[in-house]
């Protein structure tokens, strides 16, 4: 048979072939990543709700290419790197997710109802009953959100790309989306990729660093606390005296803040159809198309960008830090409360990963006490790690032209 | 100014902005007679 109808029957195992051979290596490479983020997410080792959707289109991207026009390879599902208008509007009369990731993806919106339904699913009261536990546990969480910004200007980024790599330690996917948008609109994909696969592996990382970090004889002690009634009017004035606050001294950040907690506002005033809405619409219609674009966006041509390698380093290392400073926090709690009453493990928690690394302090602590209970304390923990990741990178999108 | 300066500069920034925030918010909720485990009213 002819080696061009071939080519044309099976474009996307011929263009292995006619591309640039480390691109076409980056797409095996891609599609195998795929398969395994995919099958761990059904697993349950990594998150399922952003893993299953962003492995799949992974996979995809990365096998569905076929020649188009003047002998280029492209696919049909998006093109991240257009920005001149008329050729966007061409395009996206062919690629199926060109519309969704222009106009929810690139300006954030889909950032944004993330946080709604994340701030819909949230307890205020767990901050409340405890806040000033919540908020140092949370601020010694952010350390590698700043040691990663030194870290990246001395490895050679720009401040501003630092300092977008950089949120990836404040471990707040939404937020890292819109920071590196921000700040590094440039390399706000592989960031913004890189981010939500380390948030992930979150999951298998932070247990090994609390059993590390606190021997078995710790983690199993139990918090006994009467749980404070925190009155449903404390709870919503203190929602719209944060979000008021928060907005006025970061504007940079106002969209996410309104968003998140809008979200609680709306929980706490008990409107129903608003709160369905938000939990099991909004928010998983949102997760879906977030993880199925970031998968996309994991095609081998847009990745291999030479500062990828650093921000797949930067990246952990930002993880890394926040997760073994957020423990050290949690034992300074447990010295300045006397070694009473309070279990270090609850440190990982202030790493803003909602809910997640409430989750894996609790599960640390029962695997040691299947009687013991921190939750309610790790996710105050949780939700304060939120405030003060959006403070950070609020700070850095307004401040950052300083650093020379 | 170097990137260690800002670092620290935005480090601390961060931690007192969040400490005013949350201070404020204790204090409106003693003040509306709320409760809290840590400077509530009881």
């Amino acid at each position: 048979m002819d080696m061009n109808l071939l080519m044309q029957l099976f474009p996307g195992i011929a263009s292995l072939f006619t591309q640039d051979p480390i691109i076409a290596v980056a797409r095996i490479i891609l599609i195998i990543l795929g398969f395994v983020l995919a099958y761990y997410g059904y697993k349950r080792v990594l998150e399922p709700l952003i893993m299953v959707p962003m492995g799949i289109g992974m996979i995809c991207i990365n096998t569905g290419v076929l020649f188009l026009a003047n002998g280029q390879t492209g696919t049909l599902f998006l093109n991240p790197l257009i920005s001149d208008p008329n050729a966007l509007v061409n395009i996206m009369q062919v690629n199926f997710l060109q519309p969704i990731y222009n106009f929810t993806f690139s300006n954030s919106l889909v950032a944004c109802l993330v946080f709604m339904g994340v701030g819909a699913l949230c307890e205020i009261g767990f901050i409340l009953a405890n806040p000033w536990t919540s908020i140092i546990i949370a601020i010694f969480a952010e350390a590698g959100t700043f040691a990663t910004l030194i870290l990246g200007v001395a490895l050679g980024l720009a401040p501003n790309e630092a300092a977008a790599v950089a949120s990836i330690g404040g471990a707040d996917g939404p937020m890292v989306l819109f920071t590196s948008l921000m700040l590094a609109p440039k390399l706000f994909v592989p960031i913004s990729v890189i981010a939500y696969l380390y948030l992930s592996l979150t999951y298998a990382g932070y247990p090994w660093i609390v059993k590390m970090m606190v021997p078995k004889k710790y983690r199993a002690m139990d918090i006994i606390e009467d749980v404070p009634e925190v009155s449903k009017k404390s709870k919503f004035i203190f929602i719209i005296v944060a979000c008021g606050l928060l907005c006025i001294l970061l504007p940079m950040a106002a969209p996410l803040l309104m968003s998140f907690f809008l979200g609680m506002a709306i929980k706490e005033s008990e409107i129903v159809p608003y709160q369905d809405l938000l939990e099991n619409t909004l928010l998983y219609i949102s997760t879906l198309m977030l993880g199925l674009l970031l998968g996309c966006l994991c095609e081998a041509s847009t990745l291999l960008d030479p500062k990828v390698a650093i921000i797949v380093a930067l990246g952990i290392f930002a993880l890394a830090v926040s997760g073994v400073v957020g423990v050290i926090g949690g034992w300074v709690v447990y010295w300045a409360k006397g070694g009473k009453n309070f279990n270090p493990c609850v440190g990982i928690a202030g790493v803003s990963c909602v809910p997640s690394t409430a989750k894996i302090a609790q599960h640390a602590v029962e695997e040691e006490n299947p009687f013991a209970v921190v939750l309610p304390v790790a996710m105050g923990a949780n939700i304060a790690g939120v405030i003060v990741s959006a403070v950070a990178c609020g700070i850095f999108v307004a401040t950052i032209q300083f650093v020379k | 100014m170097n990137v260690y300066a800002y670092a620290g500069l935005t480090y601390l920034g961060t931690a007192v902005i969040s400490l005013l925030v949350i201070g404020i918010i204790v204090l409106l909720n003693k003040l509306m007679g709320g409760n809290s485990s840590e400077g509530g009213v009881e």
